[in-house]
């Protein structure tokens, strides 16, 4: 299987601080991968270094030939203020193939709108972003990702905010189009109860640790406990992984 | 009535042009919530003036530049919008460092002023002579004015990706800090150039209120372009217009009047609503 990206002892940071240390994995094409971690553990210094947004302190991070990446971002980084339609909005995904200083050509509208049809808000073109709902405007941001025909599907915290149904139908919409499109996909999260039952490999990282495996060896109550520093229970739940952390106790509560 | 306008007409040509090219530009310092960086490029380029007129009654030449007041000026509002333009991550936030550089060039181009020789001659060029601009000011502001529009309607999504979402304009391969250094440098060319004939306020003006009325009524970016352009034009217009027969200051009045749009816009939005 090919590889997309890998990290070779790298040492990531700000200036000369590091933040994680002696970094070495892989992205093999088709991977199911979630990034999850407490807030400030460096998800996103991560996430930074594999799209070529920040440089490593020390040791290399490869990444395949004509890769490219489809980003969705955190929520907060995108100004609903702006009065952009839907579709203008997804058409910025296609501005690098379109090029500096060129229009937007008929084609370019068919593919977004073929994008947002791919994520089941075709109708919604010619809204503006400001009107929709958390999980439309989520959507509209993973066409966005999508019409730029990507090799990675890269979503940083795509839940936040949103209620249990909304966050249920974008986790959704992202397994099916890791499974219909085989897409590789990459999703970074603080909440390790919503990704470990979508994904197929965790990436966990608190504190300066860093853990990569199949979803069934990292989520055993020996790692967790481990790298989370306090004893930690898996409970299966109708088929769905829930990690709780155990209270001092014996009484469990759950792990977000 | 006409005819007391029609003798003022450079001045009022002058005005439509800083109008026409404040509120283009003032779209995208509304929307990326920068208003403050208007007004402290305004007040820098103030200072710098102030800097020329000090240096030049001290007999300092500085390379020609201190008998060329509108020259240092440009020179220190672009400086200015470079270090504007730079990244967030610093230790210092950046409404912070745009206060502190407002309060300090305010301060500055009035202490300036007041040690200047003839100082109090030079006060025109701080609070600006919208009525003096002649043809040839005019011919000046349209030489500033139509390239850094033309290069805003050509590079219009580049403009508007890193102003909208700029961690992913700059996954897709995007030099953010050189177009937000692009952006900042027309915004203190233009600022610099208006300045020192409409004076701080009034570019402030044309900078916010037309694109806050953009903003309150049009539902595309192209809607809150044109409704921006309007408002300025419109406010230019009516403002000198009222002002010159009746009497009364311009820019002031050009204020007044770009405030009055503004109301009505938000009047159409509540009515828009129910």
């Amino acid at each position: 299987m090919t590889t997309l990206v890998r990290f070779d002892g790298v040492t990531l940071g700000y200036g000369r601080h590091p933040v994680l240390t002696d970094l070495s994995f892989d992205i093999p094409e088709g991977d199911f991968l979630g990034l999850v971690g407490p807030n400030g553990s460096g998800k996103t210094t991560i996430l930074r270094a594999i799209l070529s947004t920040l440089d490593p302190i020390a040791g290399t991070v490869t990444r395949a030939p004509g890769l490219r990446f489809g980003y969705v971002p955190q929520r907060d980084q995108v100004d609903y203020g702006f009065p952009l339609k839907v579709l203008d909005v997804v058409l910025m995904g296609r501005y690098d193939r379109i090029g500096i200083g060129r229009r937007p050509s008929a084609e370019d509208r068919a593919l977004a709108v073929s994008a947002l049809d791919h994520v089941g808000i075709a109708e919604l073109a010619g809204q503006p972003l400001s009107a929709l709902s958390g999980g439309q405007k989520q959507r509209t941001l993973i066409a966005r990702a999508l019409v730029g025909k990507p090799n990675v599907l890269v979503l940083d915290e795509p839940t936040t905010g949103m209620d249990l149904v909304a966050t249920t139908q974008i986790l959704g919409l992202v397994r099916d189009l890791h499974e219909r499109d085989r897409l590789t996909v990459l999703m970074v999260s603080h909440a390790l109860n919503e990704v470990a039952n979508y994904v197929e490999r965790i990436a966990l990282v608190d504190e300066g640790q860093f853990r990569i495996g199949p979803i069934g060896e990292i989520l055993g109550e020996e790692v967790l406990s481990h790298i989370y520093g306090i004893p930690v229970e898996v409970a299966s739940v109708g088929g769905h992984r829930i990690v709780l952390a155990r209270r001092a106790s014996g009484r469990v509560q759950m792990h977000d | 009535m006409i005819d007391i306008i029609l003798l003022f007409r450079d001045a009022l040509y002058g005005s439509l042009v800083i109008g026409l090219a404040c509120s283009v530009l003032g779209v995208y310092v509304v929307l990326r919530r920068i208003v403050f960086v208007g007004a402290a490029l305004a007040q820098i380029s103030s200072a710098g003036i102030a800097l020329a007129l000090f240096l030049s009654g001290l007999g300092v030449e500085a390379f020609g530049l201190t008998s060329q007041p509108v020259a240092l000026s440009l020179i220190v509002t672009l400086l200015a919008a470079m270090l504007f333009s730079g990244g967030t991550r610093h230790r210092l936030p950046p409404d912070a460092k745009i206060g502190m550089a407002y309060a300090l060039a305010a301060a500055a181009g009035i202490l300036l002023i007041a040690k200047a020789t003839a100082g109090e001659a030079h006060d025109i060029f701080l609070s600006g002579n919208i009525l003096g601009i002649t043809r040839r000011d005019t011919v000046v502001l349209l030489a500033i004015s139509t390239p850094v529009l033309l290069l805003h309607a050509v590079f219009y999504k580049e403009f508007l990706f890193v102003s909208f979402d700029q961690e992913t304009a700059r996954t897709l391969g995007y030099s953010v800090t050189r177009w937000n250094l692009l952006l900042y440098f027309t915004l203190g060319l233009v600022i610099a150039f208006a300045m020192q004939f409409a004076g701080v306020l009034l570019v402030f003006n044309f900078l916010v209120l037309p694109a806050v009325t953009g903003l309150l009524v049009a539902r595309s970016m192209g809607g809150m372009f044109a409704v921006a352009v309007g408002a300025g034009l419109a406010a230019a217009a009516i403002g000198f217009s009222l002002s010159v027969p009746f009497d009364l200051p311009t820019s002031p009045t050009i204020i007044a009047v770009s405030g009055a749009l503004a109301f009505i816009a938000w009047l159409i939005r509540l009515a828009q609503r129910r």
